[in-house]
């Protein structure tokens, strides 16, 4: 094994490609490329950026023959030597985390300048990965539902619909965070969400008569409406990631139908107690 | 208005909270968001703009000032996207047309889920606009640098 990456620094040496400055083997850069592109993939960057910085930093290590493929659910980075080792990772679960995404753009930004060595950047990489994130489960339920009922004032809701709003929010956020534990499908997950704003936000409209149904209703369903994968998609086909586009806007389509439905559920039921 | 604006910031701030997004780029997107969000609400009721345009404009904007926030704060200009165009996804338009349909209207409920799809694609028309003109920028400007370093 380390004859073989002797060999490999040595002829990249003498194809003239060689670095100076660092002390990178081709194991290694690939090694951090392949963590930096975890990182990012898994915090819900577009899949051209994440090509673009495992790529930046191959090259900026002198390795012009390692290429990346990456999609919404996986990362490919191959060599292309006839001595070429690949590596394969497949994402099953992503979450929004802009903090990290502006970690690893800031750490593949000075590495250009810096070239700092391999355990360093590993060290680095390692710890946020394992690092818990900036905001836990009930700041960010309190947020969405903040948010959420902010946004049905904004549409001319009452002081009323902003409490009913911040509760059903709260609420189905809560459950998702709850099920993500769970192995239910992201379909099931946003069906359910859907179906309990529908059923608390009629319940809070059958108690308070200030509430309106659709200004709490547009307001709670605001935070899980998948705008990331949207405008991610969009980002993508400008790229000319033509496949990643796709598949992200197919995603928000069936996020988005998938509440719809849950929603269209509970109302439904809802209805239909209210006759019998 | 100011009482839009400060909503507007408020909300696009806790979508920010939601997206985990760090307390330093909070303010920057949340402006960003509100004044989205103003100008678009601006366009519809005081001038009476269709509202394809008025999305379309309100998301070039966002998208234009996403783009020069990310190269002054030294940061991905999706982080500044990703929150501020939250409040002027058609969600309104979304639920009243599915609303519509549940009532067994659906003339009306179709005509509104089209024009939330319209909206939709006006946002995604704006963003890719922006960003493809400065991708384009950058990848000029790239080359350029690879060309003077090889002299």
């Amino acid at each position: 094994m380390a004859k073989k990456n002797d060999a490999d620094r040595m002829t990249d040496k003498t194809d003239g490609t060689a670095v100076q400055g660092t002390e990178m083997d081709k194991n290694m850069a690939m090694d951090i490329a392949m963590d930096m592109g975890k990182l990012l993939l898994k915090s819900g960057a577009e899949t051209s950026r994440v090509e673009e910085t495992m790529l930046r930093f191959c090259r900026g290590c002198g390795y012009s023959d390692l290429n990346v493929v990456c999609m919404p659910t996986v990362i490919i980075l191959g060599d292309e030597s006839t001595e070429g080792k690949n590596r394969v990772f497949r994402v099953h679960r992503r979450f929004i985390d802009l903090g990290v995404i502006m970690a690893v753009n800031s750490l593949s930004y000075n590495f250009r300048r810096l070239k700092p060595d391999y355990n360093s950047m590993k060290l680095l990489l390692n710890g946020m990965a394992e690092k818990k994130p900036l905001y836990g489960r009930f700041s960010v339920c309190a947020a969405a539902g903040l948010g959420s009922a902010f946004f049905s004032t904004l549409l001319g809701g009452s002081m009323p619909d902003f409490a009913a709003a911040f509760l059903t929010c709260f609420a189905a956020m809560w459950l998702l965070k709850l099920m993500t534990a769970s192995h239910l499908g992201n379909f099931w997950q946003n069906w359910l969400a859907g179906f309990v704003i529908g059923i608390i936000a009629s319940v809070c409209c059958a108690l308070n008569k200030g509430c309106t149904t659709q200004n709490v209703i547009v307001g709670a369903l605001m935070p899980f409406l998948p705008g990331l994968s949207f405008t991610n998609g969009v980002r993508d086909y400008i790229a000319g990631d033509l496949l990643s586009g796709g598949s992200r806007i197919a995603e928000a389509v069936l996020m988005a139908l998938s509440l719809a439905i849950g929603l269209i559920f509970a109302l439904k039921l809802w209805r239909y107690a209210a006759i019998c | 208005m100011l009482k839009t604006f400060v909503l507007a910031f408020a909300a696009t701030v806790s979508f920010g909270v939601l997206f985990q997004g760090p307390r330093r780029i909070l303010w920057q997107g949340g402006i960003i968001g509100a004044c989205g969000w103003v100008l678009l609400v601006l366009l519809k009721e005081n001038f009476y703009v269709h509202s394809f345009t008025a999305n379309f404009a309100a998301s070039l904007f966002i998208a234009l000032c996403s783009e020069t926030a990310a190269r002054i704060f030294k940061q991905p200009a999706t982080v500044f996207n990703v929150m501020a165009v939250i409040p002027i996804v058609p969600g309104l338009g979304i639920y009243s047309g599915m609303q519509c349909i549940l009532e067994e209207n659906s003339a009306l409920g179709s005509r509104l889920l089209l024009g939330a799809a319209m909206d939709s694609c006006a946002i995604a028309l704006g963003i890719m606009m922006i960003s493809g003109v400065f991708f384009t920028v950058r990848k000029v400007k790239e080359t350029n640098e690879k060309i003077e370093t090889r002299r």
